[in-house]
């Protein structure tokens, strides 16, 4: 039907060398495939385990111990390496349970207009009303913080992004020609959302999903700082937690946490930036005529 | 006149009361005893229990304990916390201008600083000084706020010496007028940073865009065509146009401005109300920390009304739209 991109073999190939050809996207991509790399082999490439105390406490960075070891004498590089593996899980898992709610209500509003639809944008609004982080914290202070639950909590926080721009998308879409065709052939309500208009509307959606990653990463190292996390998971918002009592005499317990959250950021929203020039280049212009 | 505006209202007020019925819902639906999951992990006294099974009807249906709850809420009592001896809404009274202070100084920085570097962005003639601004902006708006805090707090309080470490000011204090003034500016110089830079660079990011869009405007080409310098487009037009938008962002992130006090507040020990979010769930005080919630999302509505307005005030099209 219509304007469905189920791209040929060969146009998908010209989009990957484009998003290749940008120069944030490539980085990002290799930053994060360096993450899922160490995260997997982290028993094979961290020096000592996660919990394994050696007698040397607050331990300034040497060939020992390359980034310092902490108050109960960890190794903070070992800890940097498993505690990537809450991060990414939590950011990536988080981002799909994120366009799972934010999907399906983006579809429903988009496509159904009327009473639904502001019913549904309510809701939506409903939840954007509270700061994410305190929308999880009461969550958190209510139910605990298991690993599945701060999965959900979190995903419920973030999930209008992903709702308000599937929504746009539909409603961009929704009037169009190859809709009215599909319906014209009788195709149902569920067909026309999932295999019409959903695939001509994925490609920002992809985008929002790094984006989700990345707002999600920075929202579990908060809750870590603040020991709120799931404390039977190494990561390095709760090294921060620890940190924040050694300032004085251990600055490597902030300084090498801080900085692995803030790589991992940026290349998730690298990633995003890529994609996004990929799908609209337009976003590149500046400077006075 | 300001009718989008006015419409916005009246839908914020039903936009609360959901609100505080989820809160209150949220607040029956922990598993257990009612009367514990309102006062925390404390032994509860007899006379004590039968007062908040009374002052809340929990022994009747859901639908009258809301509209008590709700009723309760509506004339300011916003319950009692067992851990602090005192009524919810006093000590959130209490921390709330303290976060304010923090935000508005933090804004006060972020706001110049962030249209500065958005316009610099965007009206750059080459290339690479758009992407120097561009890429730093995204890489410090990946920073989470509490570890730059840490930190500035290493660097200038701990190595430095310069500011102090935490806190809104020393236990005892000699100081009067504008001393005064000016060691409290000491304790607040730091989280009030680390907070700006975070909002500065989400400023810079919208201006940036936004002075894109300003400027493949057909009165730009105009203006160079009439001969206009460089800086007067800028002034007169450029920024004009470009800071509707930042109005927008900078005041709902204001509304929002609890959310990065919470983390914020925890590293500098600042007394707030992000602090008193923080100790309330660390000490299951659930009153107080719905209580912040509901005072919260009032705080997010009102500020977004405010938003509207001013937005309306500032955009001749909308002022006049109907």
């Amino acid at each position: 039907m219509g304007e469905r991109r189920v791209a040929p073999a060969a146009f998908r190939g010209a989009r990957l060398r484009a998003f290749a050809s940008t120069r944030h996207g490539m980085i990002g991509a290799v930053i994060l495939a360096l993450l899922a790399a160490i995260a997997i082999a982290a028993p094979l490439i961290a020096p000592y385990g996660p919990l394994q105390q050696t007698s040397a406490s607050l331990a300034p960075p040497s060939a020992a111990f390359p980034l310092g070891t902490d108050n109960i004498g960890r190794d903070i590089l070992s800890l940097i390496i498993y505690g990537s593996r809450a991060s990414l899980l939590i950011g990536i898992g988080t981002a799909l349970a994120a366009l799972l709610i934010g999907g399906a209500v983006g579809i429903l509003a988009g496509f159904h207009e009327g009473v639904v639809e502001s019913l549904l944008m309510r809701v939506v609004e409903l939840f954007q009303t509270l700061p994410a982080i305190v929308l999880v914290l009461c969550a958190i202070a209510l139910f605990g913080s298991g690993f599945w639950i701060l999965i959900g909590v979190v995903a419920l926080a973030i999930w209008p992004l992903q709702a308000r721009l599937i929504y746009g998308q539909f409603v961009r879409l929704r009037g169009r020609e190859f809709v009215a065709a599909a319906r014209v052939a009788g195709l149902s309500s569920a067909h026309i959302m999932l295999r019409e208009i959903l695939p001509n509307a994925m490609q920002p959606i992809i985008v929002q999903v790094a984006l989700d990653a990345s707002i999600a990463i920075l929202i579990e190292a908060g809750l870590g700082f603040l020991g709120l996390s799931d404390p039977s998971m190494v990561s390095w918002g709760r090294l921060l937690y620890v940190a924040q009592d050694h300032m004085g005499d251990a600055w490597w317990m902030s300084l090498f946490p801080g900085a692995a959250i803030c790589v991992t950021v940026v290349g998730f929203n690298l990633l995003a930036d890529g994609l996004n020039e990929v799908i609209d280049p337009r976003g590149a212009a500046g400077g006075l005529p | 006149m300001l009718r989008v505006a006015g419409r916005r209202a009246v839908w914020a007020l039903p936009l609360l009361l959901t609100i505080i019925v989820v809160m209150f819902c949220l607040l029956r639906a922990i598993p257990g005893d009612p009367v514990q999951a309102m006062v925390g992990d404390f032994p509860v006294p007899p006379a004590y229990r039968a007062l908040i099974e009374e002052k809340y009807h929990l022994n009747d249906p859901l639908p009258t304990q809301i509209v008590t709850y709700l009723g309760n809420i509506v004339s300011g009592d916003f319950g009692y916390s067992y851990q602090n001896q005192r009524p919810v809404i006093g000590l959130i009274l209490e921390r709330a201008p303290r976060t304010i202070l923090l935000a508005s100084a933090s804004f006060a920085i972020a706001i110049p600083l962030g249209l500065l570097l958005g316009v610099l962005a965007g009206t750059a003639r080459r290339p690479l000084a758009d992407k120097l601004l561009t890429t730093s902006a995204l890489i410090a708006y990946a920073i989470p706020t509490f570890w730059l805090g840490q930190l500035l707090v290493i660097v200038f309080a701990l190595q430095l010496g310069w500011l102090p470490t935490q806190g809104i000011g020393p236990m005892i204090s000699r100081a009067h007028g504008f001393a005064w003034i000016l060691e409290r500016l000491r304790y607040l110089a730091l989280p009030a940073l680390a907070f700006a830079i975070h909002e500065g660079m989400r400023i810079a990011r919208i201006s940036r865009a936004s002075v894109i869009d300003t400027l493949g405007q057909g009165y730009i080409v105009t203006a160079r065509a009439k001969g206009l310098t460089r800086g007067a487009i800028i002034r007169r037009h450029i920024l004009r146009n470009a800071s509707l938008p930042v109005v927008t962002i900078a005041g709902y992130a204001f509304g929002h401005a609890l959310g990065g006090a919470v983390l914020l507040e925890t590293v500098f020990a600042w007394p707030g109300v992000g602090l008193l979010l923080v100790d309330s769930i660390r000490l299951r005080d659930n009153m107080t920390v719905i209580g912040i919630v509901i005072v919260s999302a009032i705080a997010v509505v009102v500020m977004n009304l405010v938003v509207d307005v001013v937005y309306a005030l500032l955009d001749p099209r909308i002022r006049t739209a109907r």
